[in-house]
């Protein structure tokens, strides 16, 4: 099992930070949390950042990532700050 | 005279009472512009070699650029110039207060400090006025106390007690808004100075208003439907880099012995958003608004930022939020640099840990850390020592190593060895360890959308000038950096986020190209004449409406570059050079994390090259080229 994190505006419910699941790669990961959360995630989806284990993967081909059991997917909207 | 300015500077002497007022001359303000670009040069021309940082030779410059208080969003800061008392360097430190807008509504662009008032004094600026007056009331309060018993609508700076009893990382309050860095209070208060007042009621008149009205009406646009500056900040504030850095080994903790803690989260934007806050709060004239206002014990409150939160939390293996609220909104009151107070306070309980000295701090205790910021404030105790800052720690006690500044002045909230361009950063920037004057090289290494391998070598130096340059000019311009986030499209994000190939080459682009784009930079203005696909500029566009002027892309970097340059000749003059382009050995030598071995800042490695495209000796040193083709003059223009 792998463990996808949710932050700032992609939590769109407050309650649930994370959720763990069984997919085999990223994008598997990925259809899970935009069945899970609905049309307005997905929206936010589209610029989100993808890490896994603290590893961006934007360049990868995430069909290709395969998850490890532990490994931790983190999903981030285009932050800003300083 | 170009749109945008009063026409005057404000020269004050406090020693004898003596006050002109006066034109900036055209070539000045053509080649500086305003704020940091401006301070600087006028602090080179004011101030003697060898000058005393708390002496009463020592100037305290406040500047405001063409588009304070003309409705420009975003860009009604100011920014403080003075030699810092803590590094001995160079400092600019940039405000969102409303004192800026005030001074131009007075009918000044600048206010120049000089002397020493022989008592407690503060000076009040008006159109038809200017007076020094007796602050004996004043002295001893606290910054909001002070503020209050100021006369309304005027705007104000301020120094805490802090500032008044010299501790070398003293700030400027201006509202609730921070200059913070490097002692600008500190200089403010061996002045004898507690306050400054300004009011009137005249306006900065933009030359071409119809233009700049438009642009000003698409950049709120722009702004607001960003997804970084018009959703993210707003929502969650600057500390919602906290849960991002952590992810990406960047998170300081424990004195920056590792880049993540083990609770985060509770610290986090996501969970002050969720538990604290009651609103947002803006500069003056702000569509993003990223303050917080955060509800403490049935009283509204400023709430931490980013830098704050990372810095007295994870650093010092804090994993509450509601300290650090209390410890924040006493920092400001006492009128205290949050980022130094944390490196501080981080830097003492590993050396206490370690037995070089004893101190009642240690890593994941809050017991004791609001009696050590009074005894800071107040130079109680040990407190005394902690004022003088972690530098000045480590010569005593020993563990130089792990004393984590750059040139005296404490890091800003980010663990380099995830990140190893804003390493380099850290350790070339003229006002020492801060993220900003280093160029924030991090948002295109680890916490941004759009990154390269952060843990490369590849491409850095170039990447550091790029951004460097961009931030000293934005400041310059007199724009919140902040601004700097919309100017990657949104498109180009969804782009990046959801093509391979598209991530792939902006990756490929900046990493292998980073130090391509480092030494294109070095071409003159001319060489850009308009803006590059895909970027939007509307702070560059502004200004030109504003001041009446062409203003291109290349000219912008130019006065980035400038600026820069300014600053490293002012540092170089005080006797700065490579030797002090440095950072802790703990970042340079020892592994961040055992199983990655790149995870330390080979910053010998970069170094020579980012002197090359900077167009500066291997000592660190602006040639004669570079500065004759920054037209940076050796003469005085004032
Ligand atoms: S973005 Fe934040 S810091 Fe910048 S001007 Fe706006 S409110 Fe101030």
């Amino acid at each position: 099992m792998v463990t996808v994190k949710l932050y700032a505006s992609l939590r769109l419910n407050p309650e649930e930070k994370e959720f763990t699941s069984a997919a085999a790669t990223v994008e598997e990961a990925l259809e899970e949390a935009a069945r899970r959360y609905g049309p307005a995630f997905k929206e936010r989806l589209k610029h989100a950042t993808v890490l896994v284990n603290g590893r961006h993967t934007a360049h990868l081909n995430r069909k290709k990532i395969r998850l490890q059991p532990g490994d931790t997917i983190s999903l981030f909207p285009p932050l800003a700050g300083g | 005279m170009l749109g945008g300015y009063m026409g005057k500077v404000l020269d004050v002497n406090l020693s004898n009472g003596e006050m002109k007022a006066y034109a900036l001359p055209e070539r000045l303000l053509d080649l500086y512009v305003g704020n940091k670009g401006l301070g600087s040069r006028l602090l080179y021309e004011l101030t003697p070699p060898g000058v005393d940082p708390l002496g009463s030779d020592n100037v305290l410059i406040i500047t405001t650029a063409p588009l304070t208080g003309t409705g420009a969003p975003s860009s009604n800061r100011f920014n403080v110039t003075t030699k810092s008392p803590l590094t001995g360097a160079i400092v600019n430190s940039n405000c969102g207060g409303n004192f800026g807008v005030y001074l131009k509504k007075a009918g000044y662009d600048a206010l120049i400090i000089r002397g020493k008032a022989a008592r407690p004094s503060r000076l009040v600026i008006e159109e038809d006025r200017v007076e020094i007056m007796d602050a004996a009331d004043l002295w001893g309060l606290d910054t909001h106390q002070a503020q209050e018993k100021l006369p309304a609508k005027t705007g104000k700076i301020v120094i805490g007690p802090a500032g008044e009893n010299l501790v070398k990382y003293a700030a400027i309050v201006s509202g609730n808004r921070v200059a913070g860095r490097a002692g600008v209070g500190t200089v403010m208060g061996s002045k004898n100075l507690k306050a400054v007042t300004a009011a009137g009621n005249l306006k900065p008149q933009p030359a071409q208003e119809g233009l700049f009205k438009e642009t000003c009406r698409k950049w709120r646009e722009l702004s607001r439907s960003h997804p970084a500056t018009g959703e993210q900040l707003p929502r969650f504030g600057t500390a919602a880099f906290v849960n991002i850095c952590n992810a990406t080994h960047t998170l300081p903790t424990r004195n920056f012995q590792s880049g993540q803690f083990e609770q985060a989260e509770a610290v986090s934007g996501e969970t002050l958003a969720e538990k604290y806050l009651t609103g947002n709060e803006g500069c003056l004239g702000c569509p993003i608004a990223c303050g917080r206002q955060v509800m403490l014990d049935g009283m509204k409150i400023k709430g931490p930022e980013y830098e704050t939160v990372g810095l007295l939390g994870p650093n010092l293996a804090i994993g509450e939020l509601e300290p650090i609220i209390e410890w924040n909104y006493l920092a400001d009151l006492y009128g205290l640099d949050t980022i130094s107070l944390g490196g501080v306070l981080g830097f003492v309980m590993e050396a206490g840990e370690k037995g070089l000295l004893k101190t009642d701090l240690a890593f994941g205790k809050t017991a004791n850390i609001t009696k050590a910021i009074e005894d800071i404030a107040y130079r109680r105790g040990f407190g005394d020592e902690m004022a003088e800052g972690t530098r000045f720690l480590a010569q005593k006690y020993g563990g130089m190593e792990f004393a984590m500044q750059s040139k005296g002045l404490e890091l800003a909230s980010y663990e380099p060895r995830g990140a190893v361009g804003h390493g380099l950063g850290y350790a070339v920037a003229n006002r020492g360890g801060c993220h900003i004057a280093a160029g924030y090289c991090i948002y295109l290494e680890a916490n941004g959308p759009i990154t390269v391998d952060p843990l490369t070598v590849q491409g850095k130096p170039g990447l550091v000038i790029l951004n460097q340059s961009t931030l000293e000019a934005i400041s310059t311009l007199g724009c919140c950096i902040f601004t700097t986030y919309m100017m990657l499209p949104r498109k180009l994000l969804e782009l990046n986020a959801r093509s391979r190939f598209v991530s792939r080459m902006l990756r490929f682009g900046f990493q292998k190209g980073g130090n391509l784009i480092g030494r294109a930079l070095a071409l003159p203005a001319w060489t850009l004449p308009i803006k590059p696909p895909f970027i939007s500029f509307p702070q560059a566009e502004a200004h030109a409406h504003c001041t009446g002027r062409r203003f291109t892309m290349g000219q912008m970097i130019e006065l980035g570059k400038r600026a820069l340059n300014m600053d490293r000749l002012y540092n170089v003059r005080e006797g700065f050079s490579a030797k002090d382009d440095t950072l802790p050995a703990r970042l340079t030598e020892e592994l961040q994390r055992s199983e990655e071995p790149r995870s330390r800042v080979p910053l010998a490695q970069m170094l020579p090259r980012y002197y090359r495209m900077r167009g500066w000796s291997a000592d660190g040193i602006p040639t004669e080229k570079t500065l004759r083709r920054l037209q940076i003059e050796q003469n005085n223009l004032l």
